[in-house]
């Protein structure tokens, strides 16, 4: 247990020293949803200066426009990042367990979901948004989202991410249409109805359904729990398809 | 010590492995050459349980390869396999923390590993300001941290500046003393001169020849070796047998064997009477025996 502990400190510590060293990345992941809360809160308030915009902005924008990011594009940035540097050869010459490595990718884009959380909930306390509903299951939902994001990176991430140059293409063109899709600027209400029945496939729009249930609404697990399986079995689901594909990109690598 | 025998390897038709044999002795520098294909990579890859053989086998310290040799092993990739914005501290400590060690261990050791490697300037420089030179050392020292029994160098000095590369050997004499068995794989012939104390020639999966660098040079049957440019090489072909001298075409060019050593004077005054643009003499060297062993 201990080895496995030590072996997730060594990749998480060693994710974020690179993070802070580099900076660019973490600068644009907390400059863009930051810009975007300020945009949307804006926009719902309708220069009335209404303040329950930013009750029902944060959980969107942290949703769609920080955690998807960072935890869906950080692994894939990361996974190619290793295979360029061939670090992943001889992290596979080690005896480190394959699950360690995705436990440590995790554990470092949760660190990072935290500081994303307190940045984009606190620009919206400071213009007056609450977070009404429990915070833990708020914080479960964040998590769940976290898993599937990660999940879903290691999948793209091992199969089709090469090259640097490859990162943007499948995370702009599968993530941005989920992400309008999901509700996460514009209210799923606004979409035509065969939108609405295709919008209710994406698990983006459960996990902004959920936080926002909880957060700008104060719902409790009954309320959003249709939301909460959905999303709990997507977990699963993008858990399971990411580490199958990032064991099956190992044997690849093994095979040089 | 290090041992592989019989092993073989095909990948659908192409047979990459043919019963490879060899051994490597504790405190040993074992250079394994051959041309591009010859089965060094899939040698390594087989050695760090990366893939599976079929058939044959390879033990470490009498322990069959398996998931649980992998710490016995360090392994140099030929490319600077480094995290490059950490420091060479960070990243020695990255590879300790992968490799099981811990705590006060890890902290005693890095600090040991940077006092071997002289690192003690650069410890807290990052990897991506570093010379090439420096990141070779650190990319090596990343694969002793956790002090493995025999430590695997792929192409260790490739790209690297004379000095950078005369220092980095005189590094890689020095591991040989702190007791690691050493697998050099190398393109570079020189180097295999320096460094091994065996090398063995791999051509075609098989080792073709074997041996320290006296057994292997006795392998070219000559004392000494002429190597000459003419436009009338029927000519000197001919006389030369007269001589008993055999020839080769060593890298294109026309090399005879001589079987007994001299002087530039005594070979020019034999081969009187034929033009000759240019003429001399070489010991028998590795590249020598290299060819002989490879081209047959």
């Amino acid at each position: 247990m201990r080895r496995y502990f030590n072996e997730i400190f060594a990749v998480t510590s060693r994710i974020l020293i690179e993070l802070f060293r580099m900076r660019r990345s973490l600068i644009f992941w907390v400059i863009f949803p930051t810009l975007m809360l300020l945009l949307f809160g804006c926009i719902y308030a309708g220069g009335s200066g209404a303040t329950n915009s930013f009750d029902f902005t944060p959980p969107g924008i942290l949703i769609g426009a920080a955690l998807f990011f960072s935890c869906l594009g950080g692994p894939v940035a990361l996974l190619v990042g290793e295979r360029e540097r061939r670090t992943l050869r001889r992290i596979l010459v080690s005896p480190m367990k394959p699950i360690s490595y995705f436990i440590g990718i995790v554990a470092a884009h949760l660190v990072i979901a935290f500081g994303q959380t307190v940045i984009v909930y606190g620009i919206a306390f400071f213009f007056g948004g609450r977070f009404h509903g429990s915070l833990l299951l708020g914080l479960l939902i964040i998590l769940l989202s976290v898993f599937s994001y990660v999940g879903a990176g290691f999948y793209f991430g091992a199969r089709f991410a090469r090259r640097t140059e490859d990162v943007n293409g499948p995370i702009a063109a599968f993530g941005v249409p989920l992400i309008i899709l999901g509700g996460t600027f514009f209210s799923v209400a606004t979409l035509p109805s065969y939108l609405c029945a295709l919008a209710f496939l994406d698990p983006i729009f459960h996990m902004n359904e959920a936080l926002k249930g909880v957060s700008a609404m104060g719902m409790g697990v009954r309320v959003i729990s249709m939301h909460l399986i959905f999303l709990g079995t997507f977990t699963i689901l993008a858990v399971f398809m990411g580490v199958r594909s990032y064991k099956s990109m190992l044997l690849q690598e093994k095979r040089g | 010590m290090i041992e592989v025998r019989d092993l073989e390897k095909s990948f659908g038709e192409k047979t990459v492995l043919d019963k490879l044999s060899f051994s490597i002795n504790h405190n040993d520098i074992y250079g394994l050459l051959g041309p591009n294909g010859s089965g060094k990579t899939t040698t390594i890859n087989i050695l760090c349980n990366l893939l599976d053989a079929d058939a044959g086998m390879i033990s470490i310290n009498g322990e069959l390869v398996s998931e649980k040799t992998k710490h016995l092993i360090g392994f140099v990739p030929q490319e600077i396999s480094l995290y490059q914005e950490l420091t060479c501290k960070e990243n020695l400590m990255f590879f300790a923390r992968i490799y099981g060690l811990n705590g006060s261990k890890t902290v005693e050791r890095i600090k040991e590993i940077i006092q071997i490697f002289n690192l003690a300037e650069y410890e807290n420089t990052k990897v991506s300001e570093l010379s090439g030179g420096w990141r070779r050392r650190i990319n090596i020292a990343a694969a002793l941290v956790h002090a493995p029994s025999i430590l695997i160098l792929d192409e260790p000095t490739v790209g690297l500046d004379v000095e950078a590369r005369y220092e980095l050997w005189e590094l890689i004499k020095n591991l040989k003393k702190s007791g690691v068995s050493i697998l050099l794989t190398t393109h570079q012939l020189e180097e295999a001169e320096i460094l091994c104390s065996c090398i063995g020639i791999l051509h075609k999966g098989r080792i073709v020849a074997e041996g320290t660098l006296d057994e292997l040079r006795g392998l070219v049957p000559a004392k000494q070796l002429a190597v000459i440019e003419t436009v009338d090489e029927k000519t000197v072909c001919k006389k030369a047998e007269s001589y008993g001298w055999n020839y080769r075409r060593y890298g294109g060019r026309l090399t005879f064997l001589l079987p007994e050593k001299y002087i530039l004077k005594n070979v020019v005054t034999k081969l009187d009477g034929i033009s000759l643009s240019s003429i001399s003499l070489q010991e028998v060297g590795l590249e020598q025996v290299y060819l002989e062993a490879t081209c047959g």
